[in-house]
C-alpha cells in the first residue's frame, strides 16, 4: 500500500525545507569558482559558485565581503543553504575567502591597489616608535611559536617593560575580527600602550590570509597607538605589514625593532666612559701646550731685548774704538805734554817712541 | 629599577650623554674633569646594573576576543 503523501501549503513547504536544511547543514563550506558577480544597490552581493559539475547561487551583504572578489576567482564560502520564498535554492554566505594561490594573490593585489590609491601605505602616515618603550601591547596567539620567539628575544634584549598580551586566533575566518577587537581594546584603554605589536609566525598563504582582511587593515591604519606588525617569514608580505607604522620581517625581527639590546647599550656605555679619560688627557695636553707656548713667547721677548742690548753695546764699542788715542798715534800723529813756554821742556809721544824736547819758541798760528 | 636611584635607564643614559658632551664643550674646566669623570663612571655602573637586573612583566589580558558574550 502506498504511503500517504504529506500535504503542505507552499509557504509551509518552504519553511519546512529550510528547517530541514538548517538542521542538516547549519553551516557549510563550499569551494568553487565565482561567476556573475554583482553588487546591487551598493549593499547586496550576488554571484554563482560553480565547478565542472554544477552551479549554485549565493547571496551576501557588502558588509560581509572582507576581501575583493571577482569573476573567475576560486573561493571558499561559509554559508547556510536556503530555499527562497520564490523557490530558488541559494547559499546565504556569511564569509568568503579566496582559495588557492592564484585567487589569494589576485585578491591581495586587488585590495593592495585599492588601499594604495587611498594612501593607506604612504610613508607620510608612518609614525616612529619610541626608542625605549615602557608599556607595550601584543596581539598574537600565545600558543604560537612566533609569539614564544618574540617574548624570548624581548626578554633577552631588554627589561622593565610592561607587556599586555591579547590572546587571539591568528588564522582562520574568525582571526581578523578577533584581532580587530583586540586592537580596539588596547586603543580604548585609559592608559594607552606606547606600541601595539601584532605578530604571527610563518604559515601557508591561506594561513596568513587573515592579515589581508580589508577591515583589519583599515583598523590597523586607524589605530591611535603606533603599530608594529611582524607576520610570517621574511619573504611573506601582508597588507597588515604594509599599513603598519613599522613593518618587521618576522616576530623575532619585531622584538629586535621594538627594544634595544641591553648588551649593546652596556658596551656603548662602557666605550663612552672609557673615551672620557683620553679626552681629559687631551685637555691637559692642550693646557700644557698653551703654557709652553706662553713661556716660549716670554723667552723670545727676553732674547730679542738681550740681542738689542748686545747690538747696541757693539755699536758703542765701535765708536769707542775710533776714539782710541793710540789709533791716532798709529796714523803718524804725536801727543805733546809739558811746559809749552819758550825754554820749557815737553814730552812728545809717538806710536813707538817718546821724545823729550826743549821749547824754543811759541807763536800763534 | 635600581634601588639606588629612581631615575629610569633612559634618564640616566641622557645624563651620561650630557656629561660626555661636557668634556667637548666650551664649559670644560680641568679642575672639574675628575669629578665629572667619576660621576660618569658611577652612572655607567648604575646603567649596567639596572639593565642587567630589569625584568619584563608579561600579563595576558583576561578579556576574550572571540566575540562570545
Amino acid at each position: 500500500m502506498e504511503k500517504a503523501s504529506l500535504q503542505f501549503s507552499v509557504s509551509d513547504f518552504i519553511a519546512l525545507t529550510n528547517q530541514t536544511l538548517e538542521f542538516a547543514y547549519p553551516s557549510v563550506e563550499v569551494e568553487g569558482e565565482v561567476s556573475s558577480f554583482k553588487v546591487n544597490q551598493g549593499k547586496y552581493v550576488f554571484f554563482d559558485l560553480k565547478d565542472a559539475g554544477g552551479s549554485v547561487g549565493c547571496f551576501m551583504t557588502v558588509y560581509q565581503l572582507r576581501v575583493p572578489i571577482e569573476d573567475g576567482m576560486k573561493v571558499i564560502v561559509t554559508a547556510t543553504p536556503k530555499l527562497t520564498p520564490w523557490g530558488k535554492f541559494s547559499l546565504t554566505v556569511r564569509a568568503i575567502r579566496p582559495s588557492g594561490e592564484g585567487s589569494l594573490k589576485k585578491s591581495f593585489e586587488l585590495l593592495r591597489a585599492k588601499l594604495e590609491k587611498e594612501g593607506l601605505f604612504a610613508d607620510e602616515r608612518k609614525r616612529t616608535l619610541p626608542r625605549q618603550p615602557r608599556r607595550v601591547a601584543v596581539i598574537s596567539s600565545t600558543q604560537a611559536a612566533g609569539y614564544a620567539d618574540f617574548i624570548k628575544i624581548v626578554n633577552d634584549r631588554w627589561g622593565g617593560l610592561q607587556i599586555d598580551v591579547a590572546h587571539v586566533q591568528v588564522q582562520g575566518a574568525d582571526a581578523p575580527d578577533q584581532i580587530i577587537r583586540a586592537l580596539n581594546y588596547f586603543n580604548e584603554r585609559e592608559e594607552l600602550p606606547e606600541v601595539i605589536v601584532i605578530i604571527r609566525g610563518g604559515g601557508s598563504a591561506d594561513d596568513l590570509s587573515a592579515f589581508n582582511d580589508e577591515a583589519l587593515v583599515r583598523e590597523i591604519a586607524g589605530s591611535r597607538v603606533p603599530t608594529l606588525v611582524g607576520v610570517g617569514h621574511e619573504v611573506d608580505v601582508s597588507l597588515a605589514d604594509m599599513v603598519a607604522d613599522v613593518r618587521a620581517a618576522t616576530p623575532s625581527n619585531a622584538a629586535q625593532i621594538l627594544v634595544p639590546d641591553r648588551e649593546e647599550i652596556i658596551r656603548a656605555t662602557r666605550r663612552h666612559v672609557q673615551s672620557l679619560l683620553p679626552r681629559a688627557e687631551r685637555a691637559v695636553d692642550r693646557q700644557a701646550e698653551l703654557v709652553r707656548n706662553k713661556l716660549v713667547a716670554c723667552l723670545d721677548t727676553v732674547n730679542r731685548r738681550l740681542q738689542y742690548d748686545v747690538d747696541r753695546l757693539a755699536g758703542l764699542r765701535r765708536v769707542l774704538a775710533e776714539l782710541d788715542p793710540n789709533k791716532v798715534l798709529a796714523r803718524g800723529y804725536a801727543l805733546v805734554r809739558g811746559d809749552i813756554t819758550p825754554g820749557g821742556t815737553v814730552e812728545i809721544e809717538k806710536s813707538d817712541i817718546l821724545i823729550t824736547a826743549e821749547v824754543r819758541n811759541v807763536s800763534k798760528k | 629599577m635600581s634601588a639606588k636611584n629612581n631615575a629610569t635607564v633612559a634618564e640616566k643614559t641622557a645624563k651620561l650623554d650630557e656629561l660626555v658632551a661636557w668634556f667637548d664643550s666650551d664649559n670644560f674646566e680641568l679642575e672639574q674633569a675628575i669629578e665629572k669623570f667619576k660621576e660618569a663612571e658611577k652612572l655607567a655602573e648604575e646603567i649596567e646594573h639596572d639593565l642587567s637586573e630589569l625584568k619584563n612583566t608579561i600579563t595576558v589580558v583576561k578579556q576574550k576576543f572571540d566575540g562570545a558574550r
